[in-house]
C-alpha cells in the first residue's frame, strides 16, 4: 500500500463525510456548518437521502487493505473503486431536480420521488477519488506496466473527456433522430441529411449553388493545403537560413492568431471591399472596375490563410527543428544533391508535422465560422448553416444536429486519412545518441520558393494590421479619418475616485473575466492536451484508438453545437455547472486540447523511446520521467499549446455565445455586439487592445517555458543560438 | 502494495555495497496480440555472474531483456529478481539498469547531468549525486569531459557514459542491449573486455543481449541461446561450441560442418561412429544407433597432403585463403563439401591439391542428439 | 518517493478543483436579484439596466444576446432556468417562446398606457408577451453610389426591382434573420402569396448578398459596399446619425414592422423583481433611454417623446401585420422551404 493509494482513500472519506455533497444554492446565505459535516453526504444520509448511503460498502472496501495488506489488494482497491463510481453515478443520473429522472421508475416507485440538486465539492472529491483508487488497483494487478501514475492518468484523461465531450455531445447528437417536440423520428433524420441544399452539385453545370457540404469541404482543403505550404515556408526560413528579418517575421506570422474574429474580415473588407483602399486606388489609377469578389469563396480563403498560418507553423517550426541533420549528411554523401536531399529525406521526415498541420488546418477551417460570417457573402458553410439552424429563423435544432453531423464525419475522415498516409513508419529523429551534424542550408530553388511565398505574405499581413491600427483610433474608419482616442475612452476608461480607481469603461467587465477564464484554461489545455499526447505516444493499452477518437471529438464538433450542448447537458443535476466561470473553462480546455495533442504527438514522435525507458530504468517512475526527461525536450510543444489555448480562450465566440452570462461576459462576445450594432472602431479598438495583451502573453509564456536544448551545433554562422526560438 | 523495500534501499546513497541478485524466468510468455515473442521460457542467472542472451534477430532476446527490466510486462509466467516476485512491478520499482542499444543519453543534460540522474531522482541531494557520477565517470576513464554535452563525445565515450549512468546507482542486475554495435571493430573489443573486468571487479550480476556469437562466447560465463521465442540451448561458452545441443545451435554458434555419419554401437558413455570409412569413438549424448548428424567445427579437421590411408577420407582442396593466423581451406571429399581452419604458419595448401582428411575425436566433434 | 508518483496528476486535479471553487464561488454570490437576458444593443441594454438599479435598488445581471441565441437558450435551459426576465429583440422568437411555454402570463397595471400593437401583442400570445417598441421595415441607399450609377431616388418595393440596380441590392436570409422573414412575411402580405413570390424572385436578380445577419445591409450601404439594402428603418437611421451617406426609405406601397417584445421566463427564480422589471419598462420614463442610447425605435408607451430621428410611424404606411398567422412555426416552415425552393436557388 502506497502512501499515495492510503491518501486517496483518506481523501475519498473526507469527501463523504466533512465536505458538502451537494452545490449551493445561489441565493441561500452559508453558515459554517454548511460547509463542514452538516452538508456532507452522511450527514444527508442519516437525515433520510438513503440513496447516498450505499456509497459507504465501496469506502469500507477500500479500507480492507490498509487494515488487512495482502497480495489481492489490488483487486480490493479496483473493486472499491469501480463499485464506488458506479454508485455515485447511478445515484446522480436517476434522481434529478424534480424526483426520478425515469419514466420507468416514477411509475414502478413513487411518483415523483426524491430529488436533489447538482454534486458539490464532497461529490466530485469522492468521485475523483473512487477514479483514482480504481486505477492504482488495477495498476498494482499489473495494468500498464504497474506503473500507478499511468493508469492514474488514463482514468483520468478518459473521465475528463466521457464527462466534458462524449456526455454533451451525445445529448445534442440524439438531437438529429429527434423531431422537433423531441419524439424518436429516424425518418426525419433522413430527410433532413438527403437535403439538395447540403449535397446539390448544381454548381458543376450551371449557374446555381452547390451543396453546403461541398463547399465546406473544398474550403478546408484549400485552406489545409494553403496553411500547411505558407506554415513551412515560414519554418523553413525561421529555421534554416540567415534571413536577416526572421523575428519581424515570426511576429507577423503569429500576429493572425491572436487576433479575435470579425477583425481580420473586417480589415479585408477595408481593402479590398467595393469601396476599400485598394479597390479604390486600382479604380482610380488604373481603371480596374470595383467589384465584390472579395465577398465569397476568396475573402473566405484568404482571411482563413491569415488566421490559420500561424497554427501551421507553430507546428511545423518544432518538426523542422527537430529533424536529424545527420540524416540530411548522410544523404549528402552517398551524393544526393541537396535539392535531392531536401526532396527525399528532409521533406518526408517531416511528414508527421506537415499531416498535423493540414489537419489542424482542415479542422479548423471547417469550424472557423466568424470568417464565413463576415465574409462568406453567398458561399455558405456548414458553420455558419449550424448557427442558424440554432438561432436563426427556422430555431430548427434537429438540423444543426444533422448537419453538425455532416462536420463531424468529415473531421474524422481527415483524421483517419492521416493515420492512413502516415502509416507505421518511423519519424524518430532526436535519438538518445548525440547528434553531432550540421543542418544544411537549404537548397537555393526551395529557399527562393519560401522566400517568394513568406515575404509577399507578411507584407500582407503587416498591411491588414496597419488598417486594423488606424482603424482604432480613427472616428470612422473609411469615412471619416479624423484621429481619435473616443473609442478606448468609451473601453477603457478608468476614473479615479476618492475611493481609489474605478474602472467605468464598458469594456472592463468582459476584459477581466476573459483575462482569468484564458489565464486559467491555458495550463490546464497544454496539462491535458500533452499529457494525452504522452499516453498516446508512449504507451500501449487497449482502446488507444478510442481515446483518440474521443480527444478530438470536441474539436470536430462546431462552437455553436458545443455551446448549446453544453447548455442541454450541464444545466441540471448532477452536473450543474451552466453559469458559472467553470464552465467556459472546461470548454475552452476541451474545445483547444486537441491542439496540444497534436503538437505533443509531432514532437513526441521524433524522441527516442528509448530515452524514457532509460529514465524508467534508472528508478525514475512515470511522473518524474515526464517531468525530467519528456518535458525538457517538448518545450516546443508546451508553447505551441499554452499559447494557442490562452489565445483562443481570448478569442473564441462561437461556443461561448450560449455560456456567456452578466458576470462571466467574454471579450469576444462584447465585441460582436459591437460590430453588429455597426461600431466598427470600438470593436477594433477592443480587438488591439487584446492584440497587445496577447503579445505580452506570448512573451511571458515563451520566457517562462524557455529553450529546448538539444546540444546541436547552429547551422547559420550567427553567434546567438537563442535566435532560433525568439518567438514561437 | 508490498512494493515499498527496494526502493527505501534505493534512495539510499551508496553506503555500502549490495550483493549481487540471481534472475529467475519460470515459464515466461509475451505475446502481442496474435504474436507469441517469448515463448514459456525459464532460465535463471546466478548472482555474479555475466550471462548472454544470443540469438538472431526476432528470436526474443531483446524482449526478454526488457522484460527483466520492467519495459515489458509478462503474459504469464513468473519473474524473480533476487528471489523477490516482481513481475508485476514497474521498471521503476525494480533494482535494474540498462544499457541501451542507442545509449538513450539525455541529449538535454550534460555528460555530468545524465550519469547523476539516477540518484538524483531518488532523491539524493544534487551535491552527492554528483559526487557519485564523478566516481563513475573516474572508474569509466572519462573524468574532464563531465561539462561536454552528449553529442560533443566520441561514439565510445557515448557508450562509456551510458555504462557510467547505469553503474552509478549500483543494481542488483545490470543489463546490456547490444551494447557495442554502434563501434568500430577494434573498439568493441577493447569495451567487451572493459565490460568483462567491470562486472568481475565489482561483482555485477549482467544479463547481455547480443546476435554476435564471437562477442558472445567472449565475455560470457553463461550463455543462453534463443530461437524462435524458445531457448535453444543454454550452457558455458565451451559447452555450446563443442556440445551443441541441436541443429540451430551448432550452425550459429561458430562455424560448423554438419555431416552425416551412422551409429554403429553404444558402449558406456561413448558411442562408436562411422563417417564413410571411418570410425571414432564420441560421446552419445542419448543418441541411439542409426543415422545420426556431427556438428564439426572448422579446426577440428585436420588436413595432410597426399592420398588418404586408413582412418582417413580422400578430398582435395579447391580453395584457400591466407588469413594471417589462420588459414582457411574448402575442401571436397565424398561427404561433401568442407570448411576447415589450420592455425599455426605452416605453408598453405595449393588449391587442386589431394588431402587425406581425418578428426581430432577429443573435441570439436560431436553427436547432435536433437537432430 | 511515493508522493511524487502521482505529482501530476494530483497537480492536474488540484488545479481543477481549484479552479472549480474559484469560479462557482464567483457565481453564488454574484447572483443578482434579477437576471435579464436583453436583446437590443449593448449600450442600451446597459443603460436600462444602470436605470432600473437606480430606481430600486435592484441588482440586475444582465446578458446581452440576440434574439436568436436568447430563445435558443432559454429552450436549452427550460429544464432549469437561470434568466428571470427577456427584454428587447424582435417579436417573432417572443411569439415562439410564448407557443411552446416557455414564457408566463403577466398582466401589468400599465397596460392602459401603451399602443394599440403593443397590447395586440399581447393578446395574440396570449398575455405572455408585450411589445415594447417598434420598428418599420424599409430600405435605404447610398447617396454617393446613387448619383454616379444614375439610379435616381427609390421611393418604392418596385423601384427596387429597377435594372440599374442589378447586384445592387442587399437583404439578409430569411433562414438565418428574422429581418429578412419580416421582410417576406410583408411581401405576401402586402402583394398575397402568388404574387409576392414573383416580386421575390425577380428581385433575386438584383440581390448581390443574402447576408447572415439583419442589420449587415445597413452597414454596407454605409461602408459602399452596395447601393441599396432592405433592413429595419431604425437600422438605417442609426447609420445616418452617425454621419453615413444614407438615405432611408418608407416604400410607398406599405410595410410591415417589428414589435420588439418583453417576457418573463417561466421559472424565473425572482418572479417579484422580475414583474417589477415588466412594468416600470413600459413606463415613458423607462421607454426614453432607447433614444439616449442611439436606439431609434418607436416606443410602445402612448406618453414616451418619439426621438425626432426616428421614422415617424404616422409618416409611415403599415400594413396590417398577421403576427399570429406569421409567427407560428408552421407557416414560417412552410414560407421558408418555399423561399429556399423557388427564390433561393434560381440562377441569376
Amino acid at each position: 500500500m502506497s502512501r499515495a493509494t492510503l491518501g486517496l482513500i483518506v481523501l475519498g472519506w473526507v469527501g463523504f463525510a466533512l465536505l458538502p455533497w451537494y452545490g449551493f444554492d445561489r441565493n441561500a446565505s452559508l453558515e459554517f456548518s454548511d460547509y463542514v459535516i452538516g452538508g456532507s453526504a452522511l450527514a444527508h444520509g442519516l437525515r433520510g437521502a438513503w440513496w447516498l448511503l450505499p456509497v459507504l460498502a465501496p469506502l469500507l472496501m477500500a479500507l480492507r487493505p490498509v487494515i488487512f495488506p495482502s497480495s489481492s489488494n489490488g483487486t480490493w482497491l479496483a473493486a472499491s473503486g469501480f463499485v464506488g463510481l458506479a454508485l455515485i453515478i447511478l445515484e446522480g443520473f436517476s434522481i434529478g431536480l424534480n424526483g426520478w429522472t425515469l419514466d420507468a421508475l416514477k411509475s414502478f416507485v413513487s411518483d415523483p420521488g426524491p430529488s436533489q440538486t447538482g454534486v458539490g465539492y464532497g461529490a466530485a472529491l469522492t468521485s475523483a477519488s473512487f477514479l483514482i483508487i480504481l486505477c492504482h488497483g488495477l495498476a498494482a494487478r499489473g495494468w500498464c506496466r504497474g506503473d500507478a501514475f499511468v493508469t492514474s492518468s488514463i482514468g483520468v484523461v478518459i473521465a475528463l473527456i466521457v464527462v466534458f465531450v462524449f456526455f454533451p455531445v451525445s445529448t445534442i447528437l440524439a438531437s438529429a433522430f429527434a423531431d422537433n417536440s423531441g419524439n424518436f423520428a429516424p425518418s426525419e433524420f433522413i430527410v433532413k441529411f438527403l437535403d439538395r441544399s447540403i449535397w446539390g452539385l448544381d454548381c458543376l453545370w450551371g449557374d446555381l449553388r452547390c451543396g453546403v457540404a461541398w463547399n465546406t469541404l473544398f474550403l478546408g482543403l484549400l485552406v489545409g493545403v494553403g496553411t500547411t505550404a505558407l506554415g513551412l515556408a515560414f519554418a523553413l526560413i525561421a529555421t534554416r537560413t540567415d534571413f536577416r528579418f526572421k523575428k519581424v517575421l515570426r511576429v507577423m506570422s503569429v500576429l493572425p492568431i491572436i487576433t479575435p474574429p470579425f477583425v481580420i474580415g473586417l480589415a479585408l473588407i477595408l481593402i479590398f471591399g467595393r469601396s476599400g483602399a485598394l479597390s479604390a486606388v486600382l479604380w482610380e489609377w488604373f481603371g480596374v472596375p470595383r467589384s465584390r469578389w472579395i465577398y465569397g469563396l476568396p475573402g473566405v480563403f484568404i482571411a482563413q490563410l491569415l488566421a490559420f498560418t500561424p497554427i501551421a507553423f507553430l507546428v511545423l517550426i518544432g518538426v523542422v527543428q527537430g529533424i536529424s541533420p545527420t540524416l540530411e549528411e548522410a544523404s549528402q554523401t552517398l551524393r544526393a544533391k541537396s535539392w535531392t536531399t531536401f526532396w527525399t529525406v528532409t521533406l518526408p521526415l517531416m511528414r508527421p508535422g506537415l499531416a498535423n498541420a493540414f489537419l489542424l488546418g482542415f479542422v479548423e477551417s471547417l469550424a472557423d465560422f466568424g470568417n464565413p460570417l463576415v465574409l462568406g457573402g453567398n458561399y455558405e458553410v456548414l458553420s455558419t448553416k449550424i448557427f442558424f439552424a440554432v438561432v436563426g429563423a427556422q430555431q430548427d435544432q434537429g438540423r444543426a444536429a444533422v448537419l453538425s453531423i455532416i462536420l463531424l464525419a468529415f473531421t474524422l475522415g481527415a483524421f483517419w486519412l492521416q493515420h492512413a498516409w502516415l502509416g507505421k513508419k518511423v519519424y524518430t529523429t532526436v535519438t538518445g545518441k548525440g547528434d553531432a551534424g550540421i543542418p544544411l542550408p537549404l537548397p537555393r530553388r526551395v529557399a527562393l520558393a519560401s522566400y517568394f511565398t513568406a515575404v509577399p505574405w507578411a507584407v500582407f499581413t503587416l498591411g491588414v494590421y496597419a488598417i486594423i491600427l488606424v482603424g482604432a483610433f480613427v472616428r470612422s474608419m473609411g469615412r471619416d479619418y479624423t484621429l481619435t482616442l473616443e473609442h478606448f475612452l468609451t473601453a477603457f476608461r478608468v476614473e479615479s475616485t476618492g475611493a481609489g480607481l474605478y474602472f467605468s469603461g464598458s469594456a472592463w467587465d468582459s476584459f477581466f473575466a476573459t483575462m482569468k477564464v484564458a489565464a486559467l484554461s491555458a495550463p490546464l489545455t497544454a496539462a491535458i492536451g500533452l499529457l494525452t499526447a504522452y499516453l498516446l505516444t508512449r504507451q500501449r493499452f487497449s482502446g488507444q484508438r478510442a481515446f483518440e477518437f474521443g480527444t478530438l471529438l470536441s474539436f470536430a464538433i462546431p462552437g455553436t453545437v458545443v455551446g448549446v450542448s453544453y447548455i442541454l447537458a450541464f444545466n441540471v443535476p448532477p452536473i450543474e455547472i451552466t453559469g458559472t466561470g467553470f464552465i467556459l473553462v472546461m470548454c475552452f480546455v476541451f474545445r483547444n486540447m486537441p491542439v496540444g495533442v497534436r503538437s505533443g504527438i509531432a514532437t513526441l514522435s521524433q524522441i527516442d523511446k528509448s530515452l524514457d525507458e532509460a529514465s524508467l530504468t534508472l528508478g525514475a517512475r512515470s511522473a518524474t520521467t515526464m517531468r525530467r526527461v519528456v518535458l525538457p525536450l517538448l518545450r516546443p510543444a508546451i508553447v505551441a499549446s499554452l499559447v494557442y489555448s490562452f489565445v483562443r480562450a481570448m478569442t473564441a465566440v462561437s461556443a461561448v455565445i450560449f455560456l456567456v452570462t452578466a458576470e462571466y461576459n467574454m471579450a469576444t462576445t462584447y465585441i460582436v455586439g459591437r460590430v453588429e450594432a455597426g461600431e466598427f472602431g470600438l470593436a477594433i479598438a477592443y480587438s488591439t487592445v487584446l492584440i497587445v495583451v496577447m503579445l505580452f502573453a506570448i512573451v511571458a509564456i515563451q520566457l517562462a517555458v524557455g529553450e529546448r536544448r538539444l546540444g546541436r551545433r547552429s547551422a547559420s554562422a550567427a553567434p546567438s543560438p537563442v535566435a532560433v526560438q525568439a518567438i514561437p | 502494495m508490498n512494493q515499498a523495500t527496494s526502493i527505501s534501499t534505493l534512495a539510499r546513497p551508496t553506503a555500502f555495497k549490495k550483493p549481487a541478485a540471481s534472475v529467475e524466468f519460470r515459464n515466461v510468455t509475451k505475446r502481442y496480440g496474435a504474436v507469441t515473442a517469448v515463448d514459456s521460457v525459464s532460465f535463471t542467472i546466478p548472482p555474479g555472474q555475466l550471462v548472454t542472451l544470443l540469438g538472431p534477430s526476432g528470436c526474443g532476446k531483446t524482449t526478454t531483456l526488457r522484460m527483466i527490466a520492467g519495459l515489458e510486462m509478462a503474459s504469464s509466467g513468473q519473474i524473480l529478481i533476487g528471489g523477490r516476485d516482481v513481475t508485476n512491478l514497474s521498471a521503476a520499482d525494480r533494482d535494474v539498469s540498462m544499457v541501451f542499444q542507442s545509449y538513450a543519453l539525455f541529449p538535454h543534460m550534460s555528460v555530468l547531468e545524465n550519469v547523476a540522474y539516477g540518484p538524483s531522482v531518488q532523491g539524493v541531494p544534487k551535491k552527492d549525486a554528483y559526487g557519485m557520477a564523478m566516481e563513475k565517470l573516474e572508474l569509466i576513464g572519462l573524468k574532464g569531459l563531465e561539462k561536454r554535452a552528449p553529442s560533443e563525445l566520441s561514439g565510445g565515450q557515448q557508450q562509456r557514459v551510458a555504462v557510467a549512468r547505469a553503474l552509478v546507482l549500483e543494481p542488483q542486475v545490470l543489463l546490456f542491449d547490444e551494447p557495442l554495435s554502434n563501434l568500430d571493430a577494434k573498439l568493441r573489443r577493447r569495451v567487451r573486455e572493459d565490460i568483462r573486468e567491470l562486472q568481475q571487479s565489482l561483482n555485477l550480476t549482467v544479463a547481455y543481449v547480443t546476435h554476435d556469437q564471437e562477442e558472445a562466447l567472449a565475455v560470457s560465463d553463461h550463455i543462453i541461446v534463443m530461437s524462435n521465442a524458445r531457448i535453444a540451448q543454454t550452457g558455458a561458452p565451451r559447452e555450446l561450441y563443442e556440445e551443441p545441443a541441436n541443429l540451430f545451435v551448432a550452425d550459429f554458434i561458430g562455424d560448423a560442418n554438419i555431416i552425416s555419419g551412422e551409429l554403429v554401437s553404444v558402449a558406456g558413455p561413448t558411442a562408436q561412429v562411422r563417417i564413410g570409412n571411418v570410425s571414432l569413438q564420441l560421446p552419445h549424448r542419448g543418441a541411439s544407433q542409426g543415422a545420426v548428424k556431427l556438428a564439426v567445427r572448422p579446426d577440428a579437421i585436420l588436413l595432410d597432403e597426399g592420398t588418404a590411408s586408413t582412418g582417413a577420407l580422400a578430398g582435395a582442396v579447391r580453395k584457400a585463403s591466407y588469413l594471417g593466423t589462420q588459414v582457411e581451406y574448402d575442401v571436397e571429399s565424398s561427404i561433401g563439401d568442407l570448411f576447415v581452419v589450420q592455425f599455426g604458419r605452416k605453408e598453405p595448401v595449393a588449391p587442386g591439391t589431394p588431402v587425406a582428411i581425418s578428426f581430432v575425436t577429443n573435441r570439436g566433434v560431436a553427436i547432435i542428439p536433437d537432430a | 518517493m511515493k508522493l511524487k508518483r502521482n505529482f501530476v496528476a494530483a497537480t492536474m486535479l488540484a488545479g481543477t478543483m481549484a479552479a472549480l471553487s474559484f469560479m462557482s464561488a464567483g457565481a453564488a454570490q454574484a447572483q443578482g436579484a434579477l437576471v435579464m437576458y436583453c436583446g437590443v444593443q449593448e449600450e442600451w441594454c446597459r443603460a436600462m439596466t444602470t436605470a432600473f438599479e437606480r430606481e430600486t435598488g435592484i441588482k440586475v445581471s444582465m446578458t446581452r444576446k440576440s434574439a436568436g441565441e436568447v430563445f435558443a437558450q432559454i429552450k436549452a435551459e427550460a429544464a432549469n432556468p437561470r434568466a428571470d426576465i427577456w427584454w428587447g429583440g424582435t417579436g417573432d422568437p417572443h411569439m415562439q417562446a410564448a407557443e411552446e411555454g416557455l414564457t408566463l402570463e403577466y398582466k401589468s397595471p400599465k397596460m392602459g398606457e401603451l399602443q394599440d400593437w403593443a397590447v395586440r401583442q399581447w393578446e395574440q400570445s396570449k398575455n405572455r408577451t408585450v411589445g415594447i417598441y417598434s420598428g418599420a421595415l424599409g430600405f435605404g441607399y447610398n447617396t454617393e453610389l446613387a448619383k454616379s450609377n444614375n439610379i435616381g431616388e427609390p421611393k418604392c418595393w418596385a423601384d427596387l426591382l429597377k435594372a440599374e440596380l442589378k447586384d445592387e441590392v442587399q437583404v439578409a436570409d430569411p433562414n438565418s434573420s428574422g429581418t429578412a422573414y419580416t421582410l417576406l412575411a410583408t411581401i405576401v402580405q402586402l402583394m398575397g402569396e402568388d404574387k409576392g413570390f414573383e416580386y421575390l424572385k425577380a428581385l433575386h436578380k438584383n440581390i448581390n448578398q443574402y447576408t447572415k445577419s439583419g442589420a449587415a445591409p445597413a452597414k454596407a450601404m454605409a461602408l459602399g459596399e452596395t447601393t441599396a439594402g432592405i433592413a429595419f428603418m431604425h437600422d438605417i437611421v442609426t447609420m445616418v446619425v452617425d454621419k453615413a451617406p444614407v438615405k432611408v426609405v418608407a416604400p410607398c406601397e406599405g410595410t410591415g414592422y417589428e414589435i420588439g417584445s418583453m417576457s418573463i421566463i417561466k421559472g424565473a427564480k425572482n418572479l417579484e423583481n422580475a414583474q417589477k422589471f415588466y412594468d416600470w419598462a413600459l413606463t415613458a420614463d423607462a421607454q426614453k433611454i432607447g433614444a439616449e442610447a442611439k436606439s431609434y425605435q418607436v416606443p410602445s408607451n402612448k406618453s414616451t417623446p418619439v426621438p425626432p430621428q426616428a421614422p415617424k410611424l404616422s409618416d409611415i404606411k403599415l400594413i396590417t401585420f398577421d403576427f399570429a398567422k406569421y409567427g407560428s412555426s408552421e407557416e414560417r416552415k412552410r414560407l421558408l422551404s418555399k423561399w429556399d425552393n423557388e427564390v433561393k436557388n434560381l440562377p441569376k
